[in-house]
């Protein structure tokens, strides 16, 4: 097998970019061709990411690793690409002659996380996490005129670099105590000094890019006005793919501290506890759809760093399970976003009134999925939920288990005041039926599918899990 | 295992056999129920493949050595496993038999009884939910299992009852049944528990078995033998939780006939066989059981003898003979209480089943105007019933004869001669009130020709529906002649049911030989009873009033069931509503609502606090940030 073989999906997304870096130079702005070449190109990334999910090695120096945990995630990432695309049937939110400019964006930020799971050494860590934010820095304000868009794009610019100026400090330390960048080697070094303040520091400063990512507390303040300000399509990937890319760097980093610092995880799960109680007590008085599911994401971060700060490896597997039960549930209610707002505006919750007339299916799709992020049984959130409570168990952090309950409790009720909008509510005059197209149908049943099957029938996917889990260990 | 199953055929037959009804149950749900004719034709093929396979089941095991057991993890908790599989010994393979036949025949009789009904797709599909949870239930290997299927036997059953939910009397006498048999599911689940807890399992097999004598005090068996029997009254509708199942007759007749005589009901006699050494351990408790077993059979004859709804004669006896069979399992004989269930379960259903024809034809339920409007004139459903009624009263050589006869024997060999007694006065009391609902529709004192429109009226015009209903009777016809067959045969297999059952090593019940002079005493007693019937209302110029009809006082006691609504009305208005209802529902409004409101609105409080730290300045923003870090810094250095 030849080297470059490992690279080939991070190769495939790196033409796809080409491809749509040449639509773009085309005159004549083509919304249909651009959507069914992005769908095409995005449908034969999954295949390929897939297909190459069992490759080994390593690339470039030894600063890229290809193996399971790496694989799978890019399988992910690609997955959440493609579905992403398949909302962009109406692409409202963006002027018609930016669509290749979206699309090329979108795939090079996709490019840019699939080689951030992949890399084994910190600069290399560093630029793939870059190259996907400014791709998402773009993204953002390319939002057709509503003027929040431009705020929205700046505030996610300054936290950025902010988060990025702390990372860049906390891996100078990194390198400061361990004298090298490879996370090979820093893993032999590091946990023995984890106790020195250089090196926890260090760390903890590093993680903080990805906190950033993740929308961690308290780097979460561009969540809401990004969510709220960047087009649905535009939301729906900054929620769903880029949590996906965050949560396997953040496991791959702290890992980093061979699991022997009390300290860091007291930190980890302060955060934890921060970012759930804040995301969902804000969450609660929330108007718009967007911002209500920003705050969500904010403490589903939480939720997730529960697994990641357990430190071992059914920890490390439940939180791999989060992120693409979250991945599925979020997309499934962006896709309702999108398609209730189909002219690219933002929704109210109270818009999503006499939904269930509207579209039953919609409204069908949109009610599993937001009990599956409340973690109602049988769906996939509720497994997720379930796999990482009893990895913090298994730790016997029970008060954080408790904390966390309580919060999902809460979270409820934000959650079905949806439900109650899309199924109780009925809205101040009729508003026509939607029109779902047959691809958006089967889009939605799939999705459906997954939650359930998945939810009642965890055992497959957590063995994919636990393998990949195995690699970080 | 799960590699071999398809190579297994006893587990494949199993596994078909008991899944195939639910799987017809959800097609009809999820897809045909507007398609009455499919709906039918899935449930009916899903339950010959079942009757084919429970058939096929029982006759490849007619020579088993020891109980085949197959079971797959189903919930794991802890120490403690939740098995979920098959158990196939002689009772599971007889029950899973008896069920398949009559769900069958059943279902082949409502194509008829049912047809043109606005739910009949919707029927069916209830029809397999049952078939399906009866099924798994007769032979699931744990107790767990056994009793999640119980409450879905229930489930199908309150379902059924209340078919006709525009009625209002359909769904309030489903409501009675769901929550009458609940109130015994609930000992029956506390008994459960106990036994989990102190014995730590509930495998059939194991709680079957000497160990649970060394593991339980026999205080403790005692108590959790009585719990778990909690189940069986509520079920089998034993005395005190009696008057559901006559109320239960508003469901259609076929249901009836299925689930309130044949086998849902049966199914708590079935539990107590299922685990009848369990209960053996423990003397007293077996006591109780033989007394509530005659007192049940008892009340419930004297109710049969003065009604004039047809249905509920026999469901009154349906009661009285599960006490019956209750008397015989709790009197020691296993062998005698199972085949009782068996034969009755053919009896029984036939009987339901051809009054079913009866309602059908006249449109009543009231035998005296079945009888003149010239009830006699259908002939085979009225040689059937009679054939079948001379069966549960035990008339020699039907099927009912030889297991009464069984049970009576084992009754005999109790010391105390008071329940021999009492169990004689009963098959007198069922012989009587059995032939006065036979003699009045035989011998009506008067009969009017009101032939009904299908028969004659419309014959010229509509010569198509004439055609088609004659086709509807034929439809009915027949399951009525196999289970009229099934009750003249079947008493002839009771040696080589004994000896698949019980095997060589006798039990304690058939105790016949020893009393030469019992049959000739219980039969003497059915034909007196039956002739005080004809007397009463067979011979010409009967006054057709039964001698407890002419003392009013007795008739009411009789007519109002013990006053034993009266009592659970009272009951519930005074305790149950009165007392506990009213301080729950204060302690709920004041205390439970009032601290949920008040952490609700705290909760909400505390979100639109925190949303103020969410404003847009993003220097603000940037301090917090960089504010957080320092002190999570900080707090490294202390």
């Amino acid at each position: 097998m030849k080297l470059w073989m490992l690279f080939i999906p991070e190769l495939y997304f790196l033409l796809t970019a080409a491809a749509f870096f040449g639509l773009a130079m085309l005159a004549r702005p083509n919304p249909r061709r651009d959507y069914f070449a992005a769908l095409f190109l995005g449908g034969v990334g999954v295949v390929v990411a897939l297909a190459c999910v069992k490759l080994e090695g390593t690339l470039f120096f030894e600063a890229y690793r290809v193996d399971l945990f790496s694989q799978v995630f890019k399988a992910m990432l690609s997955m959440g690409f493609f579905l992403v695309v398949c909302l962009c049937t109406e692409l409202n939110g963006i002027e018609e002659r930016h669509h290749p400019e979206f699309y090329l964006f979108l795939t090079t930020c996709t490019l840019a996380m699939m080689m951030l799971v992949s890399s084994v050494e910190l600069l290399t860590i560093y630029v793939a996490l870059e190259l996907s934010s400014y791709s998402l820095y773009i993204l953002v304000p390319l939002r057709r005129g509503h003027g929040i868009d431009v705020e929205a794009g700046i505030k996610y610019l300054m936290v950025g670099a902010s988060a990025s100026a702390v990372m860049l400090f906390g891996l100078s330390y990194i390198f400061g105590v361990t004298h090298t960048t490879y996370v090979v080697e820093i893993i032999q070094v590091l946990p023995s000094i984890i106790t020195t303040p250089a090196a926890i520091v260090g760390l903890l400063l590093t993680l903080c890019g990805f906190f950033f990512k993740l929308a961690v507390f308290p780097f979460h303040f561009w969540a809401p006005d990004v969510y709220q300000g960047a087009a649905n399509q535009v939301t729906a990937y900054i929620a769903t793919a880029s949590k996906v890319a965050a949560v396997a760097i953040i496991m791959r980093m702290v890992a980093l501290s061979g699991g022997t610092s009390a300290y860091l995880v007291d930190v980890l799960v302060t955060l934890s506890i921060a970012s759930m109680t804040l995301g969902n007590l804000v969450a609660i008085v929330q108007k718009d759809m967007k911002r209500l599911l920003a705050y969500s994401s904010i403490s589903h971060a939480g939720y997730v760093l529960i697994g990641i700060l357990s430190m071992n490896t059914t920890g490390y597997a439940s939180a791999i399970f989060y992120a693409l039960a979250y991945l599925v549930m979020n997309l499934c209610c962006f896709l309702v976003v999108v398609k209730v707002a189909h002219d690219g505006s933002d929704l109210k919750i109270a818009q999503l009134a006499g939904l269930h007339r509207r579209s039953p299916l919609l409204a069908m799709t949109l009610m599993l999925a937001v009990f599956g992020l409340a973690g109602i049984p049988p769906t996939i959130g509720f497994t997720g939920k379930f796999l990482v409570f009893t990895a913090a168990m298994e730790q016997g952090y029970i008060a954080l288990v408790i904390i966390a309950m309580i919060n999902a409790t809460i979270s409820l009720y934000y959650y079905i005041l949806v439900v109650k909008a899309a199924y109780l509510l009925e809205p101040d005059e009729e508003l026509p039926r939607l029109a779902v197209s047959m691809p958006t149908k089967v889009l939605a049943g799939v999705l459906v599918t997954i939650m359930v099957v998945f939810g009642v029938f965890p055992h497959h996917l957590l063995e994919v899990a636990l393998a990949a889990a195995r690699v970080l260990m | 295992m799960t590699s071999s199953w398809f190579q297994d055929p006893t587990l494949l037959a199993a596994m078909l056999g008991a899944l195939l009804p639910f799987v017809s149950f959800v097609l009809i749900m999820v897809f045909t129920r507007p398609y009455p004719k499919v709906s039918a034709a899935i449930s009916v093929a899903s339950i010959s493949v079942s009757l084919v396979c429970a058939i096929f089941l029982l006759s490849s095991h007619w020579h088993l050595e020891h109980p085949i057991q197959y079971a797959g993890k189903w919930l794991i908790s802890g120490e403690m496993y939740i098995p979920f599989g098959f158990l196939l010994d002689e009772l599971s393979l007889l029950m899973l038999t008896i069920v398949a036949v009559i769900s069958f025949l059943v279902q082949v009789y409502s194509l008829g009884y049912m047809a043109g009904d606005p739910g009949f797709a919707r029927y069916y599909a209830f029809q397999s939910l049952f078939a399906w949870a009866m099924m798994t239930m007769s032979i699931a290997p744990t107790m767990l299992q056994f009793y999640i299927f119980w409450e879905l036997v229930g489930l199908a059953s309150y379902l059924l009852i209340g078919f006709y939910y525009e009625k209002f009397s359909a769904s309030e006498a489903g409501k009675k049944a769901f929550v009458m048999t609940r109130a015994g599911d609930i000992a029956f689940f506390l008994g459960l528990l106990l036994v989990l807890l102190n014995f730590g399992n509930l495998n059939v097999l194991d709680m079957n078995s000497v160990d649970v004598t060394a593991r339980m005090s026999p205080g403790l068996i005692t108590l959790s033998a009585l719990l778990v029997f909690g189940g069986v009254i509520g079920k089998s509708a034993q005395f005190p939780l009696i008057t559901w199942l006559p109320d239960a007759m508003e469901g259609p007749t076929p249901v009836s006939a299925l689930l309130h005589s044949a086998t849902m009901v049966a199914a708590g006699v079935y539990m107590f066989a299922r685990i009848f050494p369990f209960y053996s351990n423990s003397a007293s408790a077996m006591a109780v059981f033989l007394a509530i077993g005659t007192i049940t059979m008892l009340l419930a004859s004297t109710m049969a003898m003065v009604t004039r709804d047809i249905k509920q004669v026999w469901a009154y006896s349906t009661v009285s003979q599960l006490g019956f069979m209750v008397m015989g399992l709790a009197a020691g004989s296993y062998f005698a209480g199972v085949f009782h269930l068996t034969t009755h379960a053919g009896f029984k259903a036939l009987l339901f089943l051809c009054s079913g024809v009866f309602i059908h034809e006249y449109e009543t339920n009231d035998m005296f105007e079945m009888g003149r409007q010239g009830g006699r004139g259908l002939k085979i459903p009225m040689v059937c019933m009679t054939i079948a009624a001379a069966a549960l009263s035990g008339i020699p050589f039907l099927s009912g004869y030889f297991s009464k006869e069984a049970i009576m024997g084992a009754l005999a060999n109790m010391h105390n001669p008071i329940w021999l007694v009492a169990g004689l006065l009963g098959a007198f009391l069922t012989a009587y009130y059995s032939f006065r609902l036979i003699f009045i529709i035989l011998f009506p004192s008067k009969i009017e020709k009101v032939h009904h429109a299908e028969h004659g009226g419309h014959a010229s015009g509509h010569g198509h529906d004439a055609h088609h209903h004659a086709g509807l009777y034929w439809v009915m016809a027949w399951p009525l002649i196999i289970l009229a067959t099934v009750t003249v045969v079947l008493g002839f297999f009771q040696t080589p049911l004994e000896n698949f059952l019980v095997g060589g090593h006798h039990g304690s019940g058939h105790g016949g030989g020893h009393h030469a002079w019992l049959p000739w005493v219980a039969v003497g007693l059915a034909v007196s009873g039956i002739g005080l019937a004809f007397l009463e209302f067979g011979r010409k110029g009967a006054s057709q009033v039964g001698f407890v009809e002419r003392v009013e006082p007795v008739r009411a006691l009789f007519a109002e069931r013990w006053y034993m609504d009266h009592f659970y009305r009272l009951f519930l208005d005074y305790v149950i509503y009165g007392i506990f209802s009213n301080l729950f529902t204060r302690n709920d409004r004041r205390v439970i609502d009032g601290g949920i409101d008040g952490i609700c609105r705290a909760t909400v409080g505390g979100g639109w606090l925190l949303s103020f730290l969410q404003s847009g300045m993003l220097q603000y923003n940037l301090m917090v940030m960089f504010a957080v870090l320092a002190l999570v810094a900080l707090y490294f250095f202390f």
